[in-house]
């Protein structure tokens, strides 16, 4: 059994398994912070996905993709995080 | 002080690096403690200066934060299988003893990447710091223990 | 060898990805999901990133590689806290499990700052309570 095929099999769906489930409590999230922090993770995981892509095709190039991801992950948290403050007090 | 001895001790690594003539990174890393051990041998008095003690002791941080990181996050794995009613969550004020703003942020931080607590807030006269933790049964003894295991090193590490 | 250590360690890596995940859906309020899942992620991130070093084992890759891992491991808890005191701020709903809340009372909505001493503000999320069928 190649490491190719393992990682066909076996590690990539429990990733998917796991981004499913996220994006069930992102559909239903009672609040929009939940929905952010779901978004975070999803974009976590696809992480994940794209460094055991760039080891099962043997192409290092692809991590460069993983680390625009985590940029973009804290940029938008933080964005996010600082709308809602800024929301509410506007709000009073 | 610390910058003199530091400034000296990778100078030193250089110099080793282009005497042998290899430019890799573990050739730095031996270079570093071999001068690191030059440095120790003669310099006159060990026991006023803290760069002989820091380097050690930010070893021995680094070393104790992966290993509460694996132990806490195995806790948390193992707890997030439980049924529902069993945690008890909780927010508590943790009243602080460092002071600078530095020694704040880097407590902050232990605690966050740390499982099982989440820094909420810290209060404007920067006396509490406000925690979330999953489950706490005692509250003055969780807060002791909080205090007595990171916070006590962090003040070690920076004082 | 080598990727055996490698299928390792992408292993623990996945199944801590897919505890976060359980964890995203069964935990009552935000404040629990948000405390749970961005530990256990970065910890599972980590790992599977150190297997593709492990796998490549080029200086470059090693370089990059360590440089996600310790980006990845500073922001996502920051992110995580910056959220949570948005949440409290917005006065989301908290479980009824938690049953020491000091922070109750502590903000001052009009002059906008933040006690430590012991006050009462009146400024308190509403709690959710659970439906008698799940307890």
């Amino acid at each position: 059994m190649s490491i190719a095929d393992y990682y066909n099999f076996v590690i990539i769906p429990i990733l998917g398994l796991s981004v499913i489930l996220v994006f069930i409590r992102f559909l239903r999230g009672p609040s929009i912070a939940d929905r952010v922090i779901s978004l975070d993770m999803l974009i976590l995981m696809a992480i994940g996905i794209v460094v055991i892509y760039s080891i099962i095709h043997n192409q290092s190039t692809f991590l460069d993709i993983a680390m625009l991801f985590a940029l973009i992950a804290f940029l938008g948290t933080v964005a996010f995080a600082y709308y809602l403050e800024e929301r509410r007090k506007r709000d009073e | 002080m610390i910058k003199a001895l530091l400034l000296a001790n990778i100078l030193l690594a250089a110099i080793w690096i282009l005497a042998t003539g290899t430019i890799t990174q573990e050739n730095f890393v031996f270079g570093f403690l071999i001068s690191f051990g030059v440095l120790w041998v003669i310099t006159p008095d060990r026991s006023r200066n803290d760069y002989f003690t820091i380097v050690p002791k930010l070893a021995s941080f680094t070393v104790f934060l992966l290993y509460q990181i694996i132990k806490s996050n195995i806790q948390t794995l193992i707890a997030s299988l439980y049924p529902k009613s069993k945690l008890s969550p909780a927010i508590l004020k943790v009243p602080l003893t460092v002071e600078t703003d530095g020694e704040i942020t880097f407590f902050s931080h232990v605690l966050n990447i740390t499982p099982g607590t989440l820094v909420i807030d810290v209060s404007d006269d920067k006396k509490a710091l406000y925690v979330h933790v999953v489950h706490c049964e005692d509250k003055e003894a969780y807060i002791k223990e909080l205090k007595e295991v990171f916070e006590k090193r962090v003040l070690e590490l920076t004082r | 060898m080598n990727e055996i250590i490698v299928m390792i360690l992408t292993t623990i890596g996945a199944l801590f990805v897919l505890s976060t995940a359980l964890a995203m859906v069964r935990k009552r309020d935000v404040y629990l999901r948000i405390n749970v899942t961005t530990k256990t992620a970065t910890l599972g991130l980590g790992l599977i990133l150190g297997a593709a070093m492990f796998y490549f084992n080029e200086y470059s890759v090693t370089t990059r590689v360590l440089a996600t891992i310790i980006f990845v491991g500073l922001t996502a808890p920051i992110g995580g806290h910056m959220l949570a005191r948005a949440a409290y701020i917005n006065k989301t709903e908290k479980w009824e499990g938690m049953k020491i809340d000091d922070l109750a009372g502590q903000y001052d909505p009009k002059k906008d700052i933040l006690h430590s001493e012991d006050m009462n503000t009146k400024f308190e999320p509403p709690t959710d309570y659970d439906q008698p069928s799940t307890k």
